[in-house]
């Protein structure tokens, strides 16, 4: 038996009239996922040179949410973008070196291109799901693969350019003989299969979609009507949240505060709607009440324009501590949470006290406040 | 030779994003090298997927193509493709939720839906709109065959 050869591979859905078409939506797909995921990882920096905007207070729901929800309408695309140009991964290489040495050159981009693709999809698909099938560290992987798939894309268009205006310039349906499924056909069906994907997944972002969305990861209930990302059993902090001598310190410098829940709520009270928004996509509005951090900070003298070392009480995991910016600490929006919807917060969202401010990813909505530290 | 000189400005542009996206590629992968401790775990996940989609995915496709081209009748080929393009994408994106890998006993906000009978709900749809695009094309090629009948014996009746 003989390796297959392109010629063997005779129907019209392979080939550049479809690779050219379908490849721009996907390009436009990737440079989305590229852009809302560096605004993402900059949003999780402890440290940030250029302050991230605390308004408007949905845009990191937005743009996590069109993050995932892009990536998952990417699946179809894929498929069917490598379907059209498969028969090429049997070209035979040609003869001479110099040729040899370009053909190599070129298939090792694509192989990068294909591999870092997959990989983008498919390790984002699972860690929405919260399913970690291995061993390496989700957020720098995603990251890094991240810039060599945008890479080898942008290197991938440079090479293709030509090729893509050339079919772009000519009808899609440029043969007489019947097939199957005609080309127009395969892309209608592809668009089809994207809104498909988008529908059936985005209601864990999209509150109107979620009765439509079968197969979202979270259908939006949950206690209070939000669902909870990391559970208090999980966290470790059952015991030590509902301690009857649970205190809230805040300290900046030698001065130090410890306000107790009652302490908390004898404070004047304030009422902000804001997102809960989480990397995995996932998304949800909460009507919260609590103490302003603003006031907190002025219980301990801090000065205007302080960034606030955030402690939980769990006692280990990447989000024990996180920093909460300046702008973030100055937002007249950012509160202590002591209740959600009128109701003392459920203790899997937070109880005693959470954080919560607005256009911030989710892990940084510190739950189980231990201590806010002013830094100096 | 105009043509050449007309591209040559095309060449030059097409020549930097080229070289940038090397640049994008080698800093990613820098990065991955620098800060990854698990290279040989995300190794195996970068050729693992390219591999799969290749050497399984693509045969397995290729595979029942070639038996609908035996068993299926002519009509019902094109809605059975699209059928296959919708729903076998549509699954593959599903994986982690149908298999619900990621469940937690202390968490029942997350993956908290039927996810089965939302899949088969939405198989079932496909399903109906298989059979109704059959039924369609059935119809329309009968009619077009019994078109072409009656257009051939009017002409030899006028002629």
């Amino acid at each position: 038996m003989r390796a297959p050869a392109p010629a063997d591979f005779t129907s019209r859905l392979h080939g550049p009239a479809l690779a050219a078409r379908v490849g721009p939506a996907l390009g436009v797909c990737f440079a989305v996922c590229f852009v809302t995921g560096l605004l993402s990882h900059y949003a999780q920096q402890p440290s940030q040179p250029v302050p991230f905007p605390t308004s408007p207070a949905w845009g990191y729901r937005f743009t996590q949410g069109l993050h995932v929800v892009t990536g998952t309408v990417a699946v179809p695309l894929l498929l069917v973008k490598l379907w059209t140009v498969y028969p090429r991964l049997f070209h035979r290489p040609p003869r001479g070196l110099g040729r040899l040495l370009v053909t190599a050159l070129e298939r090792l981009s694509v192989l990068v291109l294909v591999a870092s693709a997959v990989f983008m999809l498919a390790t984002g698909l699972a860690n929405s799901a919260q399913w970690y099938p291995w061993s390496f560290s989700f957020r720098t992987t995603h990251y890094a693969v991240a810039w060599v798939a945008v890479g080898s894309l942008v290197l991938h268009v440079a090479v293709k350019l030509a090729v893509v205006r050339a079919e772009l310039g000519r009808p899609l349906e440029h043969e007489e003989r019947a097939s199957v499924l005609s080309r127009r056909g395969l892309l209608r069906t592809t668009w089809l299969a994207a809104g498909v994907a988008a529908l059936a997944t985005a209601g864990s972002a999209v509150p109107w979609l979620r009765d439509v969305s079968v197969l979202g990861v979270r259908s939006g209930d949950g206690p209070q009507d939000l669902p909870v990302n990391k559970s208090a059993v999980a966290a470790g902090v059952t015991a030590t949240a509902t301690a009857p001598d649970w205190a809230l310190t805040v300290r900046h410098g030698d001065r130090s505060a410890r306000l107790t829940r009652e302490d908390l709520l004898a404070l004047e009270q304030r009422t902000e709607e804001l997102p809960i928004a989480c990397v995995e996509g996932w998304s949800a509005s909460g009507t919260w009440t609590g103490v302003r951090v603003r006031d907190l900070l002025d219980l301990v003298d801090a000065p205007r324009g302080s960034e606030v070392v955030v402690r939980s009480l769990q006692e280990s995991g990447p989000y024990r501590t996180t920093v909460l910016q300046a702008g973030f600490a100055e937002d007249d929006r950012t509160l202590v949470a002591l209740a959600l919807d009128g109701e003392p917060l459920a203790l899997d969202h937070g109880f005693p006290a959470r954080l919560i401010a607005p256009n911030r990813p989710g892990v940084l909505q510190t739950k189980w406040l231990d201590r806010l530290e002013v830094a100096t | 030779m105009t043509a050449g000189r007309a591209g040559r400005p095309g060449l030059v542009g097409r020549v930097g994003l080229g070289a940038l996206g090397v640049g994008l590629t080698a800093y990613g992968a820098w990065l991955l090298v620098s800060r990854e401790a698990d290279l040989l775990d995300a190794a195996a996940w970068l050729v693992g997927g390219a591999v799969l989609h290749d050497a399984v995915l693509v045969p397995a496709v290729l595979l029942l193509g070639l038996v609908a081209s035996r068993w299926l009748p002519w009509p019902a080929r094109a809605p059975a493709a699209v059928g296959l393009v919708v729903l076998g994408s549509v699954t593959l994106l599903a994986v982690p939720v149908l298999g619900r890998f990621g469940a937690r006993e202390d968490n029942p906000t997350l993956l908290d839906r039927d996810y089965t009978a939302g899949w088969l709900v939405l198989a079932g749809l496909v399903a109906v709109a298989v059979v109704v695009g059959t039924i369609v094309r059935t119809r329309r090629d009968r009619r077009a065959r019994r078109d072409r009948r009656v257009g051939v014996g009017s002409n030899t009746c006028s002629g």
